[in-house]
């Protein structure tokens, strides 16, 4: 089996070689996409020994994470793709958990979570009630029902991979694979995974205030899902 | 009377400018036609107003000025609506490049 994580990346000079160094004890081989960043992250991603994919315009995180999985899928063959963060919240210890049931062949893809065996660490309050609404919101938008809609971290079999093609560019694109694991019927796994919410995380990470722009972009895209 | 005359010397003005465009050769023949008859149609209703109401009535309006603006509102909206379509799919196609040129540049690890 040939495991791939693939890590987007913005403006994470600080941060990319050793988030990268802690996926590598655990995956085969690491795509980072920077994604136009106005720091010397590919540079440094350079050095890690990973495939190091650059975005001339910035696009947004699931752009990004499509240009990996389609290189990964391509270019590397890629078996088990994971997706990873650049910012530390998450711990690559986790990572042979989440990939154990694609290797069994018990699910297509396997979605962390943080709320199974409550795994969130500092989580702020504000940050708990945006991700319930997120959760019920999702129930109702497509019918799905998960414990963490915006979990970033999760590992697809190449068939998932494959079958799940991200249009929406920006934060979304967790809504749209959650869609999409409807429509396509795969077969999903949550697994327990830890987040660690730190001030430096928390100040690069997400306000709550982009679930807004989430939801605007879910609505355009099932307005010009056409296109 | 004011906004009469200044809307006829709008109107003026805009065919001047259409006709020099045409004339420029950045539009065509077909769309110089089309801003034409709009812009007669703006100078006609500036001059008799009433005539609008007439068609407003058999339209089941009661005022010509409200069907413009109810016109002008619906065509504004679709128009709208367009220009979005085009900005989504722009997008779109703008990521598929990005996309390209960032796997046919990948930098591959030495040791591969």
């Amino acid at each position: 089996m040939h495991v791939v994580a693939i890590i987007p990346a913005y403006n994470e000079e600080k941060r990319i070689i050793a988030s990268a160094q802690d996926a590598l004890r655990f995956v085969d081989e690491i795509v980072v996409v920077d994604d136009c960043s106005h720091d010397n992250t590919h540079v440094h991603a350079q050095s890690t020994g990973a495939h190091v994919l650059h975005h001339i315009v910035n696009r947004g995180q699931g752009a990004a994470l499509q240009t990996g999985m389609d290189y990964a899928l391509k270019e590397l063959n890629a078996d088990i793709i994971v997706h990873f963060d650049a910012d530390g919240q998450m711990m690559a210890d986790d990572i042979p958990k989440l990939i154990a049931p694609l290797v069994s062949g018990q699910a297509d893809i396997a979605l962390g979570t943080r709320f199974l065996e409550k795994r969130a660490q500092n989580m702020p309050w504000s940050r708990l009630l945006t991700l319930k609404l997120a959760t019920w919101f999702t129930v109702l938008f497509s019918g799905i029902s998960v414990t963490d809609t915006h979990n970033g971290f999760r590992a697809l079999s190449r068939k998932a991979a494959e079958d799940l093609t991200i249009t929406l560019n920006r934060m979304a694109h967790a809504s749209q694979i959650l869609d999409l694991i409807k429509v396509k019927g795969l077969r999903f796994i949550e697994v327990p995974v830890t987040i660690r919410y730190t001030d430096e995380t928390l100040e690069k990470g997400q306000s709550s205030l982009g679930s807004f722009v989430i939801l605007k972009d879910l609505f355009m895209d099932r307005f010009f899902s056409d296109l | 009377m004011t906004f009469q005359v200044l809307l006829i010397l709008f109107a003026v003005f805009a065919l001047v400018r259409t006709y020099r465009q045409y004339k420029a050769e950045t539009i065509s023949r077909y769309w110089l036609f089309l801003w034409f008859v709009l812009w007669v149609i703006v100078i006609g209703t500036a001059l008799w107003p009433q005539t609008t109401d007439l068609i407003a009535q058999t339209v089941g309006v009661g005022r010509g000025a409200d069907l413009l603006l109810y016109i002008a509102v619906v065509v504004l909206a679709y128009l709208e609506y367009r220009s979005m379509m085009r900005q989504e799919r722009l997008h779109r196609e703008l990521t598929a490049l990005v996309r390209k040129v960032a796997i046919d540049r990948a930098h591959k690890p030495k040791n591969d």
